[in-house]
């Protein structure tokens, strides 16, 4: 069986040191080697997920809140939908919403199972996906390559930044098994994303 | 995975072909044809003039794509190696474009005018991979090659000429190196395509055919390029080494 290699994306928020490295250890612990984000607030964390356009694992410590945690929580999953999070908090705190949380006070073996479990599930969601669909912006971007636009253009045009525009790149050409601007242009024309007269137009000028 | 056997010089030649049918083109491209009876492939090359150790290094290395016998390629002379390079240049352009080309001009025709436009498209990146293809096989044969075969010449005769030298300071083969494009991303792009994004043609089975020939000539790629990457390079700077050596304790 073929397993999904993707590397994880995972986001540590915390504003202590130890919180962090903690977490990260015990992820090693749990066998998960991920591209790692450390942010220390939550307006760090919003203007990351909000450049982000993959989906990131949120392990949320809970001294990054200041007051209202549910509120603070709902307001990032409304950023970032998709986005699976835990948060790590005292066990006097009281959540009512539908949330992953591990308590400080828990065992090891429980910190451990749950935080694995949070992975894997993640996992099962990902399989379920039509991996060959492209979001809305995933068009926009298309769009714009099979009219031979250059990276620095399309994210002037579309008011991101380069590394946005690269990174949805990468994931087209991922979902869909297509690398050249040729075969993007193709399959642009194909499902009729752009007039191939247009582009003709284009190429001319 | 199961590790295959490799052949040996005493090998029957139609025991090979019968152990994996899709060296029949390589075996074809050594100058060899069918009606060999029972003779053992170094019987047939010994006949020939082939070289039988570079055949069945080339063979195993078709045969089973973990065997990759690196070292022991870069032991046969380069004029050995290119001349194979070239005969593979010349299939691919005469024999393996053309055959792929006349399947996408089958389907053009058989189409219904709604897939019309479709077929045309890809006719039209077809084209486009062609001319790629050919501008680079037609740089290594007219360049590339000829470099490295006076490369080769100058050593064995050990008389390396101000041109050549200046060649190997200014161009030499880690340029090639640097510029060795994949030829094989566009057919990934172009197998991706047909399989799963075109719209049902109702020409199935020239469909399917066109399919099974890019697979082919992709693989024959790939080995193609790991020959030229990984055995050809790495041999001509070794050259490029010794001459400068040689060149320098003269002067």
């Amino acid at each position: 069986m073929k397993t999904n290699y993707k590397i994880k994306k995972v986001v540590i928020a915390s504003n202590n040191y130890i919180y962090t490295l903690g977490i990260k250890t015990i992820l090693s612990v749990i066998g998960i080697r991920p591209e790692l984000f450390d942010v220390e607030s939550v307006d760090e964390l919003k203007d990351l997920l909000k450049e982000q356009v993959f989906s990131l694992f949120l392990i949320l410590n809970e001294d990054i809140f200041n007051n209202n945690i549910e509120q603070t929580i709902s307001e990032i999953k409304r950023i970032s939908p998709d986005c699976p999070l835990i948060l790590l908090k005292n066990s006097q705190t009281v959540i009512k919403t539908n949330i992953k949380w591990i308590n400080y006070d828990e065992n090891q073996s429980d910190i451990l199972k749950k935080l694995d479990n949070f992975f894997k599930e993640e996992n099962q969601k990902d399989l379920k996906k039509d991996q060959t669909i492209l979001s809305d912006r995933e068009k926009d971007i298309l769009k714009e390559v099979a009219l031979g636009l250059s990276n620095k253009e399309i994210a002037d045009k579309l008011f991101i930044s380069i590394n946005t525009v690269i990174t949805h790149r990468k994931n087209i050409t991922e979902k869909l098994g297509i690398k050249t601007i040729a075969g993007l242009t193709v399959y642009a024309i194909l499902n009729n994303y752009i007039d191939p007269e247009q582009e003709i137009l284009n190429n001319d000028s | 995975m199961k590790k295959k056997l490799l052949f040996n010089p005493k090998s029957r030649l139609a025991d090979i072909i019968h152990a994996d049918y899709r060296l029949i083109p390589i075996i074809g491209r050594f100058g060899i044809e069918f009606g060999f009876g029972n003779k053992t492939i170094e019987e047939v090359c010994i006949e020939k003039e082939i070289n039988v150790w570079f055949a069945l290094e080339i063979i195993n290395s078709f045969h089973d794509s973990n065997y990759f016998p690196k070292k022991s390629l870069q032991n046969f002379p380069a004029k050995l190696i290119i001349e194979y390079l070239s005969n593979t240049h010349d299939y691919y352009l005469k024999v393996k474009i053309p055959e792929i080309q006349e399947y996408i001009d089958k389907m053009e025709r058989a189409v219904k005018p709604e897939n019309y436009k479709n077929i045309t498209l890809l006719n039209g990146f077809f084209n486009e991979y062609k001319e790629e293809l050919r501008l680079h096989l037609e740089n290594e044969d007219l360049y590339v090659f000829p470099y490295i075969l006076s490369i080769e010449n100058a050593l064995n005769q050990k008389i390396i000429d101000d041109q050549l030298y200046q060649k190997i300071l200014t161009n030499s083969i880690e340029n090639y190196e640097r510029n060795h494009e994949d030829a094989e991303v566009k057919l990934n792009d172009l197998k991706n395509l047909i399989i799963k994004f075109m719209p049902p043609v109702l020409c199935k089975e020239l469909c399917q055919n066109l399919l099974i020939e890019i697979f082919r000539l992709e693989s024959d790629l790939g080995v193609h390029t790991n020959i030229e990457d990984k055995v050809l390079i790495p041999k001509v700077k070794l050259l490029e080494k010794k001459l400068l050596e040689i060149r320098e304790n003269k002067l």
